[in-house]
């Protein structure tokens, strides 16, 4: 008895092989660039100032083995006194204080006191996008020896990293009511939990960070909307307010930008500013520098609006005094943002070290304000091709 | 960077008596220090009284009772959303004594009013009284503006309606060049033929308060 013959296949099943097909490669094509984007590392040269680089799970165990495990960067001057954590990529699409931290790495050296920087508080967000809105997925910034690439990333971390999302977020230990969306947003997850929701444990963990080290300085880098209130500004509560408003005052003589104080409110949880200082000893300070890519109201979110902040409706508002920053046709480069947050903190940990000699911290080697708008980031990053490969890390 | 301080403090400190610009009157002690409208700006007035060694007292909100009470406000305690420090020297200013002097930070601050539970309608209404009480016993008024631009917006906004409520009444107006940029302090003082001094920063108020008190 002969095979009975192959007929060929009904019209439906061959058009959904073809669907099928087309979705997988569509998959694959949006994919990759996702996977790869998420694994991808921009090299740190640790300067000749880091004297360890260790893991912010050895503060809490419970961020052990996890994909958002932070690496954290300590710099130990020979002199004992205060110390400082300076926190970045809070929020991932806000890239000047991880711009700022990477030139703290890689060109300071602390001789009092002891720095320890997180370049990436929030990994899971740093390798995450905002695709709806059409984020990059990198930047580069030039250098006399080439360019540098930078992942962007975005402000809440993935649901890769925590789900399923509330409907709405409930702050611990506040009770307070957030949006859902907060529970991945590790600037309302503060004080956090040992073994809560992901970011929970980020936070905890830096909470355990400055607790156990009896860190007397906390700076949470962050960029705002210039349409945005709080924005171009220290935010600190209280007990941080008079460093605050001697670096503003400070930094607007001696340098000529502005960064003024906001108080940090107490009824609103969950933030860095508020936590840090009701949970710990520390005195926390939020820095907001002015990034016009995350205004609604701009042009197509590209790569130069991100580095050169120039947008002609933001021009044309800020002519109807619609934002709350000077704004003219040249915009609001990286270069000032950076330079504001490292002028600022440096002022802060100045003035800081002048009230209280035991606790001072005295390092060397960063630019400010003026060297930056003057020479561009890119003239303080180094070379990994001429560093010694135990140097270098990929964050 | 000492030599700079140096620089300028003194560089600050020279006042041109521009259009508009009067000599600083003198004051006397003891001093009152307050916000209107709640934003930081009342902490970088404290810190330029400490630069310049000149005791006072604070209160975020204080009440006409408060005031009333003189030196140490009644010995009233901080708590939340309410500040109170009092380093008025008391050898020579006893608790009780009248104050001669209030010095009102203008700047509104959402997140400061909220802090202290006010909206701009309370504490519109709060620092009102304040000043009427200032003026019916002659307690010297001097309002400061440092907030810059980011302290001022459009007529009839939070910061324009501390203005409103503080400087007509004043009887000294001390305020930042970037303050004043559109001429509103000028013009205030020019109408009401108030004192008036413009300053570069916000440390040039060193050397007004010094020369206010001293």
């Amino acid at each position: 008895m002969s095979a009975p013959e192959s007929k060929p296949l009904a019209h439906p099943v061959r058009v959904k092989i073809v669907l099928a097909v087309l979705a997988a490669a569509l998959t694959v094509a949006g994919g990759v660039p996702l996977f790869k984007h998420r694994h991808f590392g921009t090299p740190f040269v640790a300067g000749p100032g880091v004297t360890k680089v260790i893991k912010l799970s050895d503060y809490s165990p419970g961020l052990k083995g996890r994909f958002v495990d932070a690496d954290v960067f300590v710099m130990e001057g020979a002199e004992p006194g205060g110390k400082a954590l300076i926190m970045a990529n809070t929020h991932a699409n806000e890239p000047a204080g991880y711009l700022a931290v990477k030139i703290l790495i890689e060109n300071a050296v602390v001789q009092k006191g002891t720095l320890y920087i997180i370049p990436t508080i929030n990994v899971s967000a740093s390798r995450n996008t905002k695709a709806g809105d059409g984020y990059p997925l990198y930047y580069d910034i030039p250098t006399d020896w080439g360019r540098v690439r930078f992942r962007m990333g975005t402000r809440d971390a993935s649901p890769l990293e925590s789900w399923p999302d509330p409907d709405v977020y409930i702050h611990y230990p506040d009770k307070q009511l957030l949006s859902y969306l907060d529970l991945r947003n590790t600037n309302r997850t503060w004080p956090g939990r040992p073994n809560g929701p992901m970011m929970e444990r980020v936070t905890y963990a830096a909470m355990e960070l400055m607790r156990k080290e009896k860190i007397d300085l906390a700076f949470d880098f962050h960029g705002a909307e210039t349409m945005f209130p709080v924005t171009n500004c220290i935010v600190a509560p209280q007990k941080s307010a008079k460093f605050a408003t001697l670096a503003s005052m400070m930094v607007k003589a001696m340098e000529g930008f502005d960064s003024h104080v906001e108080p940090s409110p107490q009824n609103f949880r969950g933030l860095s500013h508020r936590e840090i200082g009701d949970f710990s000893n520390t005195l926390p300070f939020l820095l907001e520098a002015p990034i016009p890519f995350l205004d609604q109201p701009t042009g197509p979110k590209t790569v130069k609006l991100l580095l050169d902040g120039k947008d002609p409706f933001l021009l044309s508002l800020a002519k109807k005094k619609k934002l709350f920053v000077s704004y003219d046709a040249n915009g609001w480069p990286m270069d000032k943002r950076v330079g504001q947050h490292m002028s600022t903190t440096l002022e802060i940990i100045r003035q800081f070290s002048k009230k209280t000699p035991d606790r001072a911290i005295r390092l060397s080697g960063a630019p400010k304000y003026a060297d930056l708008v003057r020479d561009g980031v890119g003239k303080y990053f180094h070379d990994p091709a001429k560093a010694e490969p135990g140097r270098i890390h990929y964050e | 960077m000492k030599k700079a301080l140096v620089i300028l403090f003194a560089a600050a400190s020279v006042v041109t008596l521009a259009a508009g610009q009067t000599a600083v009157p003198k004051a006397k002690l003891p001093v009152l220090t307050t916000s209107a409208g709640q934003s930081n700006d009342v902490n970088a007035l404290n810190i330029v009284l400490e630069e310049a060694d000149i005791k006072y007292d604070y209160c975020d909100v204080p009440t006409p009772e408060m005031v009333a009470a003189g030196v140490g406000l009644g010995n009233k305690q901080s708590a939340e959303g309410f500040h109170v420090e009092s380093t008025t020297d008391l050898a020579k200013f006893p608790k009780g004594t009248p104050f001669k002097a209030c010095l009102v930070a203008i700047g509104a601050s959402l997140k400061g009013m909220g802090a202290s539970g006010l909206t701009i309608d309370t504490e519109e209404a709060r620092v009102k009284k304040l000043v009427d009480y200032c003026k019916k016993n002659k307690i010297f008024l001097v309002a400061v503006h440092v907030g810059g631009e980011a302290g001022r917006g459009p007529a009839g906004s939070d910061n324009e309606r501390m203005i409103d409520a503080v400087a007509p009444l004043a009887d000294f107006i001390v305020v930042t060049k970037d303050s004043n940029k559109d001429g509103r302090f000028s013009k205030i003082a020019e109408k009401g033929k108030i004192g008036f001094q413009q300053v570069d920063y916000a440390l040039g108020l060193v050397d007004i308060v010094k020369k206010m008190f001293n």
